[in-house]
């Protein structure tokens, strides 16, 4: 009886030492991401459709930085491209071999989404005007964020996936309304490397 | 003799006359051969399917927009769904074609009038469904090319033609014989459904769309 009380408590002990190794709390998260400067990755999008029996695939990459930047590009199927800096949103799709700028821009709801993305990247999930967050310390950490009236009815919710490594997102899932999801799954996740600022100037 | 001769003349002179008022038969084709009528829905896929377009669509101003299109067709309900999304995957329209009409279940500005929608669905009957009627003449050349022509309800006129070898095309024209809308269909078919498909529309609005498909499914 002794011995099996005693693997108890070793095998709970063990657990727990786990649980907190791999586990972020809410406040060593936003230490981490303050310490964000850029971020540079690839992803991978899966678009899950009502009428699709398989996903909609479609690889990009992005680079981010602090100062409001974010460069936001699809490689394939589409080749397109989001530039953000400062308050300026520009979109360009590549088509017959040249850049042509976006006809039915949709700045508001893409201003929407950037802001969105780029609070993500430096860990400020509680500064979002459009969701409410909730923090998972799981393993693996996750915030979900709930969206506030009138989003709603389009999105029912965001899953953001945190990495072990401090600061680095692992995946989000995007809910919406109607039972149409998506997920991205981001690699290659490079923190504070340098790269040229007309990546977001440019397409 | 020269009374005999001025008949011959006269009556050689009303054969010319007779012979330039047989009206010409060459435009005019016959119901066709039985066997020839499947290859009038040689373009079209038979079962039910689904498929994903890269699309660019330009307006007549030059503007232009690149698009993702899915579509999901039932063909012996003529039902069709059709989807339109951003680059980023965000929809921007979606809306499902029956018997009974058009319901659109989203439509996000600049896609959200009824003008739009019926316009659209009007494109992606005319690119995936056959018109409902049997043709009413079709042939099939001796180079294998197939000429199907059907005529609308509303006295407009659909002509099919071409062959897998050499691509296909569809005028679709108004009751005045305008051509209002023509589509071009390049192979290889994929699953029923071609490679690639440009729809050039003159009446009312003036507008191409380039779809390349990226996807399809049985």
């Amino acid at each position: 009886m002794k011995k099996f009380l005693f693997l108890c408590v070793l095998v709970a002990t063990a657990l727990l030492w786990a649980a907190a190794v791999l586990s972020q709390d809410w406040t060593s998260l936003k230490e981490a991401s303050r310490n964000i400067q850029s971020v540079k990755a690839e992803f991978l999008q899966k678009r899950y459709l009502q009428i699709l029996t398989k996903p909609l695939l479609s690889e990009g990459r992005l680079f981010f930085h602090v100062s409001d930047s974010l460069r936001w590009e699809y490689l394939s199927p589409l080749r397109s491209v989001m530039l953000q800096k400062g308050s300026t949103i520009q979109v360009y799709n590549y088509s017959e071999g040249v850049w042509k700028p976006e006809m039915t821009q949709a700045i508001e709801s893409r201003r929407m989404v950037l802001a969105e993305i780029s609070q993500w990247f430096q860990g400020r999930f509680d500064e979002s005007k459009s969701f409410k967050h909730l923090y998972s310390p799981g393993p693996p950490a996750r915030v979900i964020m709930v969206p506030g009236e009138g989003i709603n009815r389009f999105i029912h919710q965001i899953e953001i996936v945190l990495s072990v490594r401090p600061g680095v997102i692992d995946r989000v899932e995007i809910e919406e309304s109607g039972g149409s999801r998506t997920s991205i799954e981001f690699r290659n996740v490079e923190i504070n490397s340098s790269f040229s600022p007309e990546v977001f100037e440019k397409p | 003799m020269i009374r005999k001769k001025g008949l011959d003349i006269c009556l050689l002179g009303f054969l010319i006359l007779s012979i330039g008022c047989v009206p010409k038969s060459g435009t005019t084709l016959s119901p066709g051969l039985p066997e020839d009528l499947p290859g009038c829905y040689a373009i079209f896929p038979t079962g039910p399917w689904e498929s994903v377009h890269r699309i660019e669509a330009t307006l007549r101003g030059g503007g232009s927009s690149s698009l993702l299109g899915v579509t999901k067709g039932e063909p012996l309900e003529r039902r069709l769904e059709s989807l339109l999304l951003t680059p980023e995957g965000f929809i921007l329209f979606d809306a499902e074609r029956r018997e009974s009409g058009i319901a659109v279940r989203k439509a996000m500005a600049p896609f959200d009038s009824p003008a739009f929608a019926r316009g659209l669905m009007e494109d992606v009957t005319l690119l995936f469904l056959p018109p409902q009627a049997k043709p009413t003449t079709w042939r099939k050349e001796t180079d294998g090319t197939m000429i199907c022509n059907w005529e609308g309800p509303d006295d407009s006129h659909t002509e099919i033609r071409g062959s897998m070898d050499s691509g296909w095309r569809i005028l679709r024209r108004d009751k005045q014989g305008e051509v209002i809308k023509e589509v071009v269909l390049n192979g290889p078919f994929v699953n029923g459904l071609a490679s690639r498909m440009e729809l050039r529309a003159f009446k009312p609005a003036s507008y191409r769309l380039r779809m390349i498909l990226l996807q399809a499914f049985p």
